[in-house]
């Protein structure tokens, strides 16, 4: 299976804080097409932090993080918007939708940015809300939807533009069981259907579960890194 | 593009209430602008034709001894070939050859201190609009056996005189003697000034040169421009062209005039920017309000790959968009306040007192179509400027740390 992510001795310092905080320490990954990750730990371990180097949210203080052979480490501020916005699918706990635009203008968005057709950007738009089970609600706004609809469209925007991979953080921290499980379920079938890299950072033991890969980090560092055959 | 407008647009009513009082605020900042440059260019006309075209002209040419010593016998010589010569020159309107004198003006009951005008009366009626302002009577017109003479309202009323009423003018001819002779009041005029409605008299040239002994005598020449604002340039040609005689333009003969009317100017420049700079201050707030409340969604445009420039255009089309809304409103209602104003008028408190000044007590305010075009620009273009720091802050957030705000 082809390497979406390699990072080689990833480090991040926070220094702007009273005493530096080793946020990751030589964290070692590879992930290969198709994986369905949990990224798991204590608060504090450093999950977020590693999501966000390796989504070039934020800068390694050291490191590598070499994706579609490129280095994004070296790669100046304006050439990761493009980045971001061509190989990245972002899921955020708090869903962070768009609340002026509708369902289907928030999954095309990403697609806009992208500057692709408008027919083709409606097409997948609608396709990935289906996908979802939100066929009935193209236009309707954030505010009227639940937390876990909200969160379901949030994965089609994600999703929608055929990125590398996606970075869930915490994506299930605000829903209940019942919608957990909902998203768990749509995700794993998209990771199945589609062959998009999950990488997703968690407490959450329903996700832990259903998860192939479970990466345990502990103050920065690899602490495990777990493989299990799941249905 | 467009859908950073449709952002825009919906972003912009999210906050009703904030929105509409920012526009309002825009609204009224306009009006408020506009009224007051309306009010000014109302207040310049008025003392323009009042002033200026009603009474004194834009240039007049004297003796240089005159105009501190007003006596008879400083002419200025060849007057009427002088006043011909002048005609002739490029952007003079109309030139009127005049008689002054310093007299008494008494009637059967009173008497008082007046200035005599001796003019042509046609060209007179063509340099200033003393033939439009008569308010009783006629001008010059009737022929009787005592020569006419045009006073003023107030002069008419302080000598307890009438159209038809006998008036004696006593003056100094060329020679210094003592000069009386019997007028009828033919017509009664009114200006703004009260001043000059209760101390200047016209009478006919020709009646006056008579009396005192020069047919040819001019003492005052008044010019009247075809573009006004050309009044120091061509007051300067004529120094140059007359070196031996007083050349005055009108800034020069009434610098109370035209100092206040350059204090309404820098009056209305510091109005008008610091209804401005309010109006930008209340936008700049506005908009940085709903950035500092949007900092996490704003994160999320950025950790999903909008470009900085696209965010801080989006926050510049925000506040272009109230802009226009508050502008294009604004310019309206202000068209049709200005419409109605210029109708009804606009009564100056207290302005009866300023009358004695030579300023209307009633203004009817105007603007050009282009300057509804002209505060149009400003508002917007001093609208992006006010939500410059507003998107920079935006483009400042750190989507890492953004996007994890509760």
């Amino acid at each position: 299976m082809k390497t979406v992510i390699k990072t080689s001795e990833l480090s991040k310092v926070y220094t702007n804080t009273a005493v530096p905080v080793h946020a990751l320490k030589n964290v070692n990954l590879e992930f290969k097409e198709g994986e369905f990750t949990a990224i798991v730990g204590p608060s504090g371990s450093g999950k977020t932090t590693f999501l966000n180097v390796i989504g070039g949210l934020d800068k390694p203080t050291e490191g590598h993080v070499v994706i579609d052979d490129v280095d994004i480490a070296t790669m100046k501020e304006s050439q990761l918007f493009d980045f971001r916005l061509r190989h990245i699918g972002f899921v955020f706990q708090a869903y962070n939708l768009i609340p002026v635009l509708t369902a289907m203008e928030n999954v095309s968005f990403i697609m806009l940015l992208q500057k692709k057709e408008k027919k083709e950007m409606q097409r997948r738009a609608k396709e990935m809300l289906e996908q979802v089970g939100l066929s009935d609600k193209l236009d309707v706004r954030p505010s009227q939807l639940s937390g876990g609809q909200q969160q379901r469209v949030a994965v089609a925007r994600a999703l929608a533009s055929k990125p590398d991979f996606v970075l869930a953080d915490e994506p299930t921290a605000n829903l209940d069981t019942e919608s957990a499980f909902n998203l768990l379920d749509i995700m794993l079938r998209l990771n199945r259907e589609e062959n998009i890299t999950l990488i997703f950072s968690t407490h959450d033991q329903r996700v832990i579960e259903k998860a192939r890969r479970v990466i345990t980090l502990v103050d920065g560092a690899v602490d495990k890194d777990e493989y299990f055959e799941r249905n | 593009m467009i859908t950073l407008i449709k952002i825009s647009w919906r972003n912009i009513w999210r906050n009703r209430s904030r929105t509409l009082v920012i526009v309002t605020a825009l609204i009224l900042g306009i009006m408020g602008g506009i009224f007051s440059a309306a009010l000014r260019l109302a207040a310049e006309e008025q003392q323009f034709e009042d002033t200026i075209e009603n009474m004194i002209s834009h240039i007049q040419i004297h003796h240089t001894e005159f105009i501190a010593n007003p006596e008879a016998h400083y002419r200025i010589p060849q007057g009427a070939k002088v006043a011909a010569e002048i005609s002739h020159k490029p952007g003079i309107k109309v030139v009127s050859p005049r008689t002054v004198f310093d007299g008494m003006a008494a009637s059967a009951n009173k008497s008082t201190g007046v200035r005599i005008k001796g003019v042509d009366a046609e060209t007179e009626a063509r340099t200033t609009r003393l033939k439009e302002l008569i308010q009783e009577g006629n001008y010059f017109a009737e022929e009787r056996r005592l020569p006419p003479a045009i006073v003023g309202q107030a002069l008419a009323a302080e000598l307890m005189s009438d159209v038809g009423s006998r008036i004696v003018l006593t003056f100094q001819d060329i020679h210094g003697n003592m000069v009386s002779a019997s007028f009828r009041i033919e017509g009664l005029y009114s200006v703004t000034s009260r001043r000059f409605e209760e101390t200047t008299v016209y009478v006919q040239a020709g009646d006056l040169n008579e009396l005192i002994g020069d047919p040819e005598a001019v003492h005052e020449i008044a010019i009247l421009l075809d573009d006004a604002d050309r009044y120091r340039q061509a007051a300067e040609e004529l120094r140059q062209a007359y070196p031996d005689l007083e050349v005055r333009h009108w800034a020069d003969m009434d610098p109370t005039l035209h100092y206040s009317l350059e204090v309404l100017d820098q009056l209305l420049i510091w109005l008008v920017g610091i209804i401005i700079l309010g109006v930008s201050f209340g936008l700049l707030n506005t908009i940085l309000m709903s950035i500092l409340e949007r900092v996490r969604e704003l994160g999320v445009l950025l950790a999903i790959g909008m470009k900085r420039f696209k965010v801080f255009s989006m926050v510049l089309m925000e506040t272009t968009l109230i802009s226009v809304i508050g502008g294009i409103i604004g310019l309206g209602l202000s068209y049709i306040m200005i419409r109605i104003l210029n109708v009804r008028g606009v009564t100056i408190p207290g302005g009866e007192g300023l009358e004695d000044f030579g300023f209307a007590s009633v203004l009817y305010p105007r603007v050009d179509l282009g300057f509804y075009f002209e505060i149009g620009m400003l508002v917007v273009a001093f609208a992006i400027i006010a939500s410059i720091y507003p998107a920079w802050k935006a483009i400042r957030i750190a989507p890492a740390e953004a996007v994890r705000q509760e």
